[in-house]
């Protein structure tokens, strides 16, 4: 009797905890004003000014805000209102934007603008110390004027085109005189932008919240982001189905489960708002080693690649062939005018016999290394299909798999590979992106640069010439010159280009409205209450 | 009675032989019945079970073989656990021997690297090894061995300590034997038969533990394996789950099979001194 | 109690040849990796010039030699001081505090249920060897010892937190919950719930198992040969004397899986999204952080250390034939 009591008890307990406390977990990821968001990573440094990457912007850009962001109709402005380029392409002069407060309350000036080019993205960050390696000087006649003077002529179109990602103002009172590299706030931002840093739990969850003190009167419309660490992706989707999480942005979710979790009420998948951070798949090619110097030998590898499989089997669709080097999203500079190289088995066979690699008994022509770059799951199936595919020609590829920090070194340190895949990132502007893989006389370790060891000497004079043109035709021009020559030579192989997805609760408004959504400043995001 | 008789009659040990030996000739037979690369691409991908003729299980996500995959991800999975044994029993009896019949400091020198190994959690020593080594087949072997050598070094190292001090080793060193001849020819041979009885937990610990690294993606990438299976399966769980529960149906076989061949293995051993 | 005074310092004492063995071979095996902790964030930021690279590794610390580098940290680790981590960038003392008790959590529930189920289902296999319940509990525990406990955790998952959604899918409480006390206790344990049940069935068979085989073993012995002659009911005998020194081997057992168990907690860690201690080692591994991964293994090792500790004093205490001699 007493037994039966004990376990009648013990499932009545087990009813109430399981009522009580799985109710509010299961509430809505994505509303009362409170938006959860799945992240893949916990960036060591959170300072966007330091390190322009996707995955600091995407959390960041919500607290520090760029001087300009991009819409769909072109450049907006941010924190800077307008800009004009002088006519020998030396000073390049921002208006800024009045008004604007800190998170601290303290007001914002162009001495903050002229502190974070000159102290931060010039000498510190990643992408800055290029594109401001001219810059010499920034004045500031009054509060709201910022002149940039640079010692070469630069290109207002390349700065322009760089603004949203290199341009993260820092405010100057709490930087100044402090160890720039080693200040606290580079974990705990303080900016401009319509979402305040809060909190951080290594491992779980940042989380931001609304600033009431925005410049832009009536945003944000969210009182709470969150910012869930989610590292496996598979469980992404589990969490996005279980309503723990409202948005999950770069593709968190598997390709293969967008048309299921499509279908489940309350969930879209999106696949607007990441046009201007448009992803290739390339092939990179070692010229150093004697098959991959000849021409033929790319020129089949090239025919070898079945486009459309890759762009159906492995991205579901959500793809486009690459024709080029510059991805179609990037309708300024791109053109499909270059040599095309269709799926043609026989001609990939023919050319290599050209080339004077016949097959041998078993059928093989020779064997190489092929590197998969890790990071990314279509990078890796990719290089799957690849092995399959180049096998079917006589070439016998075997894969090496490394981490990311072992594929780091193997490829762009020690150049120990044949063939390595890698997902590039296409920047805005073919200066800043697509030349650096062509150019020649890069240093050894520079990541995704021409680490292949390709030279042509026509190709750097173009690179080179572009960089100095200013004006933006001829420039362009230039650049649609170099795509040919890419396409012709192959220092590369273009396979696909692609742009992320995201899946996100219904209720949220205002999603995907710009070319960079997941790294802009959602500062006009709603979520229905 | 002899000791095949005794192994009969455990209900185990047949169980366990008859799962074994299915699964071995699925191994074997691998390259017969699918002869080519398994990796290769078939048919169109994520074809589903018994849609298209030459393919009974369907396709994955690129379109290969779950068939053919099946098949000779067993001789993966086989050729890994029964690897890995090896070199674990093989290094841990050597290193037993050697520390049990050196002692003084030899002895003490060689347990304190058994136990540094010990100590260390041996999936962490694998996954670090693996991932900062770069996975192949061979890497992964001597990863799972890392992790595993330290029980036979213990067992061959006890069992040596009660050898060494019997009448022919004496004998041995009289006759002016080298102690390391006397260690390896004389010492180690019978040291072997009890640490080889750890061979079925060690097997059915690499399998599981290549299957978890296979799982977390650092797995040859060049062969297929019930693991990379189960991961490469893990993205369409929802849509195809059976991608990732079939593999897991075969670990879970071979694993079990594993065990209760050893378990039969025991009974007939322990029989046997029973009536002796 | 003074034997185990001794027994704990002979146990100190011999350790830290080993924690040192431990130290060097975690260093010297990150030190010879394809790729450095300036690889591993370059890659997380998209590249840098090679300027960039370079102030990196100074900034790193990864431009002084390997040895210099190894004697900074031994010596600082002699004050007790585990250092900065590169890849998180905080000190490594709060980083292993912060994760720690989580995974501990998750195996001590983990052990505690395997441990009270799978003896109280091996005493049961193990009253009447050869029974049906005996056969039956001991091919159903070998089953479920065959099964990798992270495929266990893909279908618990899938079944019970995505389907039925009794559970939740990941993390270890429901974030910014703003839940205190006995609230915030029940959130935790039900996050556990999917978890811990991944990683105890494996234990729960093995704990089985072994005291099954103990009883069987004590079964034969003479004391208990003689308590069944003295007509000691059954169900008596097997909780009086059996079962109380078939015990002793699951003990052991326990400090021998210590170990393994800190192991198998990376890959279930994985799997449910949990901020623990196997997902830092992984995260250590894979951000070439030298400094944090000797951190969580030298941690991990002196929890595995402590845990053997203890059991030998319970096994001390239960067994009063353990002398003073120390076997290891």
């Amino acid at each position: 009797m007493s037994i039966q009591i004990t376990r009648r008890n013990l499932i009545r307990g087990a009813a109430i905890l399981l009522g009580t406390t799985a109710l509010p977990s299961f509430a809505l990821a994505a509303a009362g004003g409170r938006l959860v968001i799945a992240s893949d990573s916990e960036p060591r440094n959170l300072n966007p000014a330091m390190v322009a990457s996707n995955g600091v912007f995407f959390i960041a850009s919500k607290i520090v805000e760029p001087l300009a962001e991009l819409g769909y109709d072109g450049m907006k402005p941010l924190l800077a209102t307008s800009w004009h380029g002088s006519d020998d392409g030396k000073t390049l002069t921002f208006k800024l934007r009045e008004g604007v407060t800190w998170h601290d309350g303290q007001p914002f000036t162009a001495a903050d603008v002229a502190f974070s080019a000159m102290e931060v993205w010039k000498p510190l960050q990643n992408l800055g110390r290029a594109i401001f390696v001219n810059l010499e000087a920034v004045e500031t006649p009054d509060d709201h004027t910022a002149i940039f003077r640079f010692s070469q002529p630069t290109p207002v179109q390349l700065i322009q085109n760089a603004l949203p990602v290199v341009t993260s103002v820092l405010p100057k009172h709490l930087y100044e005189g402090s160890d720039i590299k080693e200040n606290p706030l580079n974990l705990a931002p303080v900016g401009t932008g319509p979402f305040k840093f809060a909190e951080h739990r290594p491992g779980q969850y940042y989380r931001l919240t609304k600033n009431d003190a925005y410049w832009n009167a009536g945003e944000p419309n969210i009182d709470e982001l969150i910012y869930r660490v989610l590292p496996d992706r598979a469980a992404a989707a589990n969490s996005l189905e279980a309503g723990e999480i409202g948005l999950a942005a770069f593709s968190m979710v598997p390709l293969v489960e967008l048309d299921r979790i499509g279908q489940i009420d309350g969930l879209e998948v999106i696949t607007k708002g990441y046009e201007a951070l448009t992803y290739q798949l390339i092939v990179e090619i070692n010229h150093r080693r004697e098959h991959m110097a000849n021409l033929k030998v790319r020129q089949a590898i090239a025919h070898a690649i079945d486009k459309q499989f890759v762009i159906d089997a492995i991205f579901l669709g959500y793809a486009a062939a690459a024709t080029g080097p510059v991805p179609a999203n990037a309708p300024e500079f791109y053109t499909p005018k270059v040599t095309q190289y269709d799926f043609d088995l026989d001609k990939a066979n023919a050319l290599l016999d050209e080339a004077g690699y016949p097959k041998d008994a078993s059928g093989v022509r020779f064997s190489l290394d092929l590197l998969p770059a890790p990071y990314f799951s279509e990078t890796k199936q990719f290089g799957d299909y690849l092995r399959q595919a180049l096998i079917k020609i006589g070439i016998e590829a075997r894969i090496v798999a490394n981490d990311s920090a072992g594929h780091q070194k193997a490829v762009y340190t020690d150049h120990d590979f044949d063939l390595a895949i890698a997902p590039t990132v296409f920047r805005g502007d073919p200066a800043i992106s697509t030349t650096v893989l062509v150019r020649s006389g890069l240093p050894a370790g520079v990541s995704f640069s021409n680490q292949g060891g390709y030279a042509n000497p026509q190709a750097d004079a173009l690179i080179d010439k572009a960089a100095v043109t200013l004006d933006t035709d001829k420039r362009t021009a230039l650049y649609k010159e170099f795509q040919q020559l890419v396409a012709a030579d192959l220092p590369l192989i273009n396979v696909a280009d692609w742009s992320f997805t995201s899946v996100a609760a219904t209720s949220l408004g205002n999603v995907a409205n710009n070319p960079r959504w997941p790294v802009s400043n959602w500062s006009d995001l709603t979520v229905e209450r | 009675m002899n000791f095949v008789a005794r192994f009969i009659r455990s209900p185990e040990g047949i169980a366990g032989l008859v799962l074994l030996s299915l699964l071995a000739a699925a191994a074997l037979l691998a390259p017969v019945f699918f002869p080519g690369d398994p990796l290769a691409i078939e048919g169109r991908p994520l074809l589903r079970p018994f849609e298209h003729p030459g393919l009974p299980l369907g396709t994955d996500r690129l379109g290969r073989d779950v068939m053919a995959e099946l098949f000779h991800g067993a001789r993966a999975s086989m050729i890994v656990g029964i690897s890995a044994a090896a070199v674990a029993i093989l290094v841990g009896a050597l290193v037993g021997t050697l520390a049990g019949f050196g002692g003084g400091l030899i002895d003490e020198a060689l347990m304190r690297v058994v136990e540094a190994f010990q100590i260390v959690p041996g999936f962490l020593l694998a996954l670090a090894f693996v991932s900062v080594v770069g996975p192949s087949l061979t890497v992964v072997v001597i990863a799972i061995a890392l992790g595993s050598w330290t029980g036979p070094a213990r067992l061959a190292r006890a069992e040596v300590l009660s050898i060494r001090e019997r009448d022919f080793v004496a004998a041995a060193r009289v006759i002016g034997m080298h102690p390391l001849e006397i260690a390896v020819k004389e010492v180690l041979p019978l040291a072997l038969p009890p640490v080889m009885a750890l061979t079925s937990v060690i097997v059915a610990g690499a399998v599981l533990t290549e299957a978890a690294l296979s799982f977390l993606g650092l797995g040859d990438p060049n062969i297929v394996t019930w693991g990379s299976m189960i991961a490469e399966g893990r993205n369409v769980l929802r849509s195809a789950a059976y991608l990732s529960i079939v593999p897991g149906l075969g670990l879970v076989a071979l694993v079990l099979g594993v065990y209760l061949f050893g378990e039969g293995l025991v009974e007939a051993l322990a029989r046997r001194e029973g009536q002796g | 109690m003074k034997r185990a005074w001794r027994l704990l310092l002979r146990r100190s004492l011999t350790s830290i040849p080993v924690l040192m063995l431990v130290i060097t071979g975690t260093f010297l095996l990150l030190e010879n990796a394809s790729g450095d902790a300036a690889d591993a964030y370059l890659v997380a930021i998209g590249g840098g010039d090679a300027g960039y690279v370079a102030d990196l590794r100074a900034e790193y610390g990864l431009d002084r030699s390997v040895w210099v580098r190894l004697w900074f940290y031994i010596s600082n680790l002699a004050q007790l001081d585990l250092g900065q981590s590169v890849a998180l960038n905080r000190p490594i003392l709060d980083v292993i505090l912060e994760r720690l008790p989580v995974t501990l959590w998750l195996m001590g529930s983990a052990v505690a249920l395997s441990f009270v189920f799978g003896s109280l289902l091996g005493v049961l296999a193990g009253a009447r060897p050869g029974s049906a319940t005996d056969r039956t509990l001991s091919i159903g525990s070998l089953a479920l010892y065959s099964v990798p406990s992270f495929w266990l955790g893909l279908v618990l998952s899938v079944v019970f937190a995505v389907q039925l959604r009794w559970f939740p899918v990941s993390g270890i409480e429901t974030i910014a919950s703003g839940k205190t006390g006995l609230a915030r206790a029940g959130d935790i344990a039900l996050h556990l719930v999917l978890p811990v049940a991944s990683l105890a069935m494996l234990y729960l068979a093995l704990f089985l198992r072994l005291m099954r085989a103990g009883m069987a073993e004590v079964w034969r012995q003479d004391f208990v040969l003689a308590a069944r002659a003295r007509g000691i009911k059954h169900h008596k005998i097997i909780l009086q004397h059996i079962a109380r020194n078939a015990l002793l081997p699951l003990i052991t057992m326990l400090g021998l899986q210590a170990a393994g168990m800190l192991g198998g907690s990376v890959v279930i860690e994985g799997v449910f999204g949990i901020p623990g201690f196997g997902r830092l080692a992984a995260e250590a591994v894979s951000g070439r952080d030298a400094p944090l991964l000797m951190g969580v293994i030298l941690t991990s090792s002196i929890l595995v250390i402590l845990v053997n500790l203890a059991v030998d004093m319970v096994y001390a205490l239960l067994d009063p034939r353990v002398g003073a001699s120390d076997p290891a």
